[in-house]
């Protein structure tokens, strides 16, 4: 029997804006089905690129992305990739129930699944008594529990989780992890980035530091660590994509370095 | 969280399902669905609203000013203006319902849950130019059903009148979804509407007979595509028209083709929608 390809295969990847930016640089990456996979790096890094790549949101200068062995742009890998954005980008004019039933609508389910399936989402992301209330009327938490619940509403089999637990709470942080994990260890494999290290530690089994457009590094937390002489992967970060981020913070240009540590 | 681990337990085996797939034309009669909720949430502004102002116009211009106003070929003022009065009514919807949902849509970035959904761009396009015909028609059918007992305007070739309505809507529908793409501001909408749109629905023979203009003004209302749609869409309401009526809807279809091609060429290769 064949092995499985890969839930995620970049060959190549180079992206570069209409205004010149390189965002990714010939850039290769295989994430294996089931893996529970981090994506790291400082702002401007490349992630959310790859992440647009990933879903056929932006248009590819040159290289190959293909999601479980067919080409990302594809329908059949289109209608497994599940995607929580970075940004809140939910439909002013639906409410949280209908979102959820667009959303599967949109992705082939039926009225009655995506109906069944809203309710359970709406269940268990504590969504049931706003589930009437249009997008514009949630606090943010729920925004963004609901960003969480449409990204897993047609069952993807490939979830792209882009920085999910950005601004919300400790406990709606460690509930989003535990429903998380359970996903991965149903199969589903998760591709996650975070500015948040110790999220990126406690929650993939491998983790991707990029930097420039391009792979830095790429193992276990533990295999980073030791690679590099570093006793947490924070010291990893800044010993890699971080450091160029870190002086220029040091001459007084920026943010970076309080965002990273 | 408390129903996590009974849902998880139920995604046990759909986590890598094919469960409920319909493919993509499931996806085509959702995001019509969803054009139509917009219209129809909001349907104190995108229906009742064009309605009333209309009939101000049919009432103002027509039964108050018609009166006086003689010689359009036999026909009362207040019925001659009818058609043009609801074709106006429906190209500004059409325009104004694609434009704003599109560009609504990238503002706030949720027309990424469209783009990356399995769906080809000819069925998102389509998505689209639906509800602005959708909305186009509740606005053209409450205004037919208010004009017929206050002008006592009839339909003399229906066949004719749905295809001119469905033609010139597709292209005032494309219309929308490109100035939607491109637009920056909600301001580039309102001046596509307010500079372009309205203008040629006025100079294009809504409250005139554009034979009884002097040269070479009848002559430059030929070079408007908008006075072909009036006049096609007058001919199937009262039967007669300043141009013969295969040429109306000829130049109509060739109006609507290329700007439907247009707004299927934007959302294939991804133009202005992906970065």
């Amino acid at each position: 029997m064949p092995d499985a390809p890969p839930a995620l295969e970049l060959r190549g990847l180079t992206k570069r804006y209409d205004d010149g930016t390189l965002a990714l640089d010939n850039l290769d990456l295989s994430v294996p089905s089931g893996r529970f996979f981090g994506l790291l790096g400082p702002n401007g890094a490349g992630k959310t690129t790859l992440i647009s790549a990933v879903s056929n949101l932006i248009r590819v200068t040159a290289g190959e992305v293909l999601v479980f062995g067919e080409p990302a742009d594809t329908l059949s890998a289109r209608r497994v990739v599940g995607l929580a954005e970075q940004d809140v980008n939910l439909d002013r004019f639906l409410t949280v129930e209908e979102t959820l039933v667009y959303h599967g609508g949109y992705f082939g389910m039926s009225r009655a699944d995506a109906r069944a399936r809203a309710a359970e989402m709406i269940d268990v992301f504590d969504l049931r008594a706003k589930a009437r209330v249009r997008t514009p009327m949630l606090s943010g938490g729920m925004r963004r529990r609901l960003l969480l619940a449409r990204a897993l509403m047609h069952r993807p089999r490939l979830v792209i989780l882009d920085e999910p637990t950005a601004g919300v709470d400790v406990e709606l942080r460690h509930e989003l992890w535990r429903y998380i994990r359970r996903l991965h260890s149903e199969g589903t494999t998760i591709l996650l980035t975070t500015h948040y290290l110790e999220e990126a530690e406690e929650l993939c089994e491998e983790i991707a530091l990029i930097g420039g457009g391009q792979l830095v590094a790429r193992d276990t937390a533990a295999g980073l660590r030791e690679r590099y002489g570093a006793e947490s992967l924070i010291e990893v970060y800044i010993k890699t994509v971080g450091a160029g981020r870190l002086a220029s913070a040091a001459n007084g240009s920026g943010p970076a370095a309080q965002r990273v540590v | 969280m408390s129903a996590v681990e009974a849902a998880s337990a139920r995604n046990a085996t759909a986590a890598v399902s094919d469960r409920g797939w319909r493919g993509g034309l499931s996806g085509l009669g959702w995001l019509v669905r969803r054009e139509c909720l917009r219209v129809f949430k909001l349907w104190t502004q995108t229906v009742l609203a064009p309605i009333v102002s209309s009939i101000l116009f049919i009432l103002v211009f027509g039964l108050s000013l018609g009166a006086r106003i003689r010689d359009f070929g036999g026909l009362d003022y207040e019925v001659f203006i009818v058609p043009g009065l609801i074709t106006m009514a429906m190209v500004q919807a059409a325009y104004n319902n694609t434009s704003a949902s599109v560009f609504q849509g990238r503002q706030d970035r949720y027309i990424n849950d469209v783009l990356s959904a399995p769906m080809h761009a000819w069925q998102v396009n389509l998505g689209y130019a639906v509800g602005g015909v959708v909305r186009s028609l509740a606005i053209g059918l409450g205004l037919v059903a208010l004009a017929i007992p206050l002008t006592g305007i009839g339909v003399e070739h229906p066949l004719v009148l749905l295809a001119a309505v469905l033609i010139g809507l597709i292209a005032f529908s494309a219309l929308g979804t490109i100035v939607g793409i491109f637009a920056e501001t909600f301001d580039n909408h309102t001046f596509v509407s307010n500079i372009v749109i309205l203008p040629l629905v006025f100079l294009g023979g809504v409250f005139y007979s554009v034979v009884a203009l002097p040269a070479p003004w009848e002559q430059v209302s030929h070079a408007n595509p908008l006075f072909y749609l009036v006049n096609a869409v007058r001919y199937g309401f009262l039967g007669q028209g300043d141009v013969g009526i295969g040429l109306s809807l000829a130049v109509v279809a060739a109006f609507a083709l290329p700007l439907y091609g247009w707004a299927q060429w934007l959302f294939t290769t991804g133009r202005k929608l992906k970065a």
